[in-house]
């Protein structure tokens, strides 16, 4: 029983960083309509900068990490003015190959590194990694901080979108780009907030990911079960696409538990094939059609 | 495709005859052989991209895959001591079945979802690659034995360039055939309008099943000619980079033109070769080469999409065929 509760925290920890991806992805499909192939790389260049600032540069983590991650702001809203601007209106896949193209440049410049690309790193973050001991139950640190930081930054999205004016704004482009641009609303503005935004979020889940699995060039590789869960989600809801992701990650841990091995890691692909199949709209869409 | 078809293949046939000329020169000959055997198997499958993506407009992200399927069809059934020959047709009749599997869930989906649809088959397919080691081996792979019919072997780049040139040809001819026929015409009516075909009574549905099975046999003929080519089949060797990269190759060429599936493939396989004098003259040590190859092909593409978005081998502004 511990075991098992042991496993399905693991679980949860690593389901929130598939959520917090595909919650990036959901944010700029939303927005832009584009399908981003990148978010992985995006992942895994935040965590290099986070560690090329704190063990190359020497500077300490607490300045490190929000620095990583506002570097990878600014990459998401330059990429989308340079580049990923000019694939809005084409096709999913045109722009689909666009943002892999982009993603393939980042990830070629990170292995043309020497010293990134010949050894995994540890990102050393100042959590002690001491385990929480509760009774029989011991929970790795790091598993706690991804569950709670998870929890911190969805209250933070949330008092974003539903407080804040470029919250809202962002919002209302999602819902019809045309209406929020005769109510005033940089249409073109928005489509920068929300790659600025995706390219964080991306950032956070590799800082939280790094003192889980290291920091290494295929890192973003964990992005390719981000697709299940927006996908779960229904592609266009946040809640359901940061849902789904925990979901996935459980299933999958759970899966590993009871499952022969090497069963665990298409769990996610065969749940996208069986809930497409029996809920093409996703599971929110399937629940919102019922409810009229 | 309408335009001046032989006007068009004869440009082609002149231009991939001057990019020829131009690399034999700078290669030698068995080199430049050795690539062209690459070049033709890649632009088969590049058709199969074309054939899906380009004429029936669906997203397919797992070609990878169905290469897998054929490569391993043939690699299983050459090493139980079949004749290359033969093997050829059941990996593309396995090739052909296996897109016909990636296809179900289009009769639900489409678009978006369907593609990610894809994207699962495909990691699944990987999966089980890797997992059913009785007869896949694993990640350890397998050995192949060289193409060969009769006492014929296609052991020298020559004899493999001609294998390949002449398995182009006849993918190339029958992908012109089918084009132009009733199937062809249903494929393009579904990849502008699904409405509109469905009420012209084309089954939408069908059409794009046809697409995949058309598309997954020609991927696993592909697949079994690498296999051969490359003398050794694993299964990460199959996996997303591969679909990508047939998906990139498709795109450079011009997907809506079966010409592309040349040009993209020449592309892709000259990338490297141009890029290792590039290579050489870096210091050793202060660069990492791998990484450069993947920095010139998503360079590439990103430059096509944004400055010549019908491919090399489109006409005009826009996307027409």
């Amino acid at each position: 029983m511990m075991a098992f509760a042991q496993v399905l925290v693991s679980g949860i920890a690593v389901g929130c960083v598939y959520g917090l991806v595909a919650l990036s992805f959901v944010l700029i499909y939303k927005a832009t309509e584009t399908v981003s192939f990148m978010q992985g790389e995006l992942l895994m260049v935040g965590a290099f900068t986070a560690l090329a600032l704190d063990a190359g540069a020497g500077w300490p983590a607490v300045w490190a990490v929000p620095a990583a991650i506002g570097a990878m702001v600014l990459v998401g809203a330059v990429l989308e003015r340079g580049v990923l601007r000019r694939a809005i209106g084409q096709p999913h896949l045109t722009a689909l190959l666009l943002t892999f193209g982009l993603g393939m440049i980042l990830r070629g410049a990170v292995t043309a590194v020497p010293a990134a690309s010949q050894s995994i790193h540890r990102l050393s973050l100042p959590f002690g990694d001491q385990p929480l001991v509760w009774g029989s139950l011991v929970i790795a640190v790091e598993h706690v901080i991804v569950i709670v930081a998870t929890v911190l930054l969805a209250g933070l999205l949330t008092v974003f979108f539903q407080r804040s004016r470029t919250g809202l704004a962002l919002r209302a482009c999602s819902e019809n780009p045309r209406a929020a641009a005769l109510m005033g609303i940089s249409v073109a503005g928005m489509h920068t907030v929300a790659w600025a935004l995706g390219a964080g979020l991306a950032a956070c889940a590799g800082l939280l990911l790094a003192p889980v699995t290291f920091v290494h060039v295929n890192m973003g590789l964990i992005a390719l079960k981000a697709f299940p869960a927006a996908v779960l989600g229904g592609m266009t809801s946040l809640p359901g696409a940061l849902l789904a992701g925990v979901f996935l990650g459980a299933a999958e841990a759970v899966a590993g538990l009871v499952l022969p091995e090497g069963v665990k890691d298409v769990v996610p692909y065969v749940l996208l094939i069986a809930v497409l199949l029996l809920f093409p709209n996703g599971f929110g869409g399937g629940l919102r059609r019922r409810r009229p | 495709m309408t335009a001046s078809p032989i006007r068009s293949a004869v440009g082609t046939t002149i231009a991939v005859a001057a990019v020829a000329a131009i690399a034999l020169g700078a290669f030698g000959v068995q080199q430049m052989l050795g690539q062209l055997a690459f070049v033709a198997t890649y632009a088969i499958a590049g058709l199969g991209v074309i054939l899906i993506v380009g004429q029936s407009g669906q997203i397919s992200l797992g070609q990878g895959a169905l290469l897998a399927v054929g490569a391993y069809v043939q690699t299983y059934l050459c090493l139980r001591g079949w004749p290359a020959l033969l093997a050829l047709p059941l990996a593309l009749v396995l090739g052909g079945a296996g897109g016909w599997f990636a296809s179900l869930p289009a009769r639900r989906l489409g678009g978006l979802y369907f593609g990610m649809s894809t994207l699962a088959f495909a990691l699944i397919v990987e999966e089980v690659l890797v997992r059913w080691e009785s007869v896949t081996r694993g990640s350890a792979g397998l050995a192949v034995p060289a193409f060969g019919a009769g006492g014929w072997t296609a052991g020298s780049p020559e004899r493999q360039a001609l294998v390949s040139l002449v398995a182009l040809a006849a993918a190339f001819w029958c992908c012109r055939r089918l084009l132009a026929s009733r199937i062809g015409r249903a494929w393009r009516a579904v990849r502008d309008d699904e409405v509109a075909a469905a009420a012209c009574g084309i089954d939408p549905a069908e059409t794009k099943t046809r697409a995949f099975v058309a598309g997954g046999a020609l991927s696993g003929l592909a697949g079994a000619l690498y296999a051969h080519w490359i003398g050794f089949v694993s299964p990460e060797q199959f996996g997303l980079q591969l679909s990508f990269e047939l998906l990139i190759l498709a795109f450079v060429g011009g997907v809506r033109s079966l010409a592309g599936a040349l040009w993209g493939a020449i592309v892709i396989v000259a990338i490297p070769q141009l890029l290792s004098p590039v290579r050489d003259l870096l210091p050793a040590g202060l660069a990492n080469a791998a990484g450069f190859d993947a920095i010139a092909l998503g360079a590439v593409i990103v430059a096509v999409i944004l400055f010549r978005p019908q491919g090399i081998a489109g006409r005009g502004a826009g996307p027409g065929d």
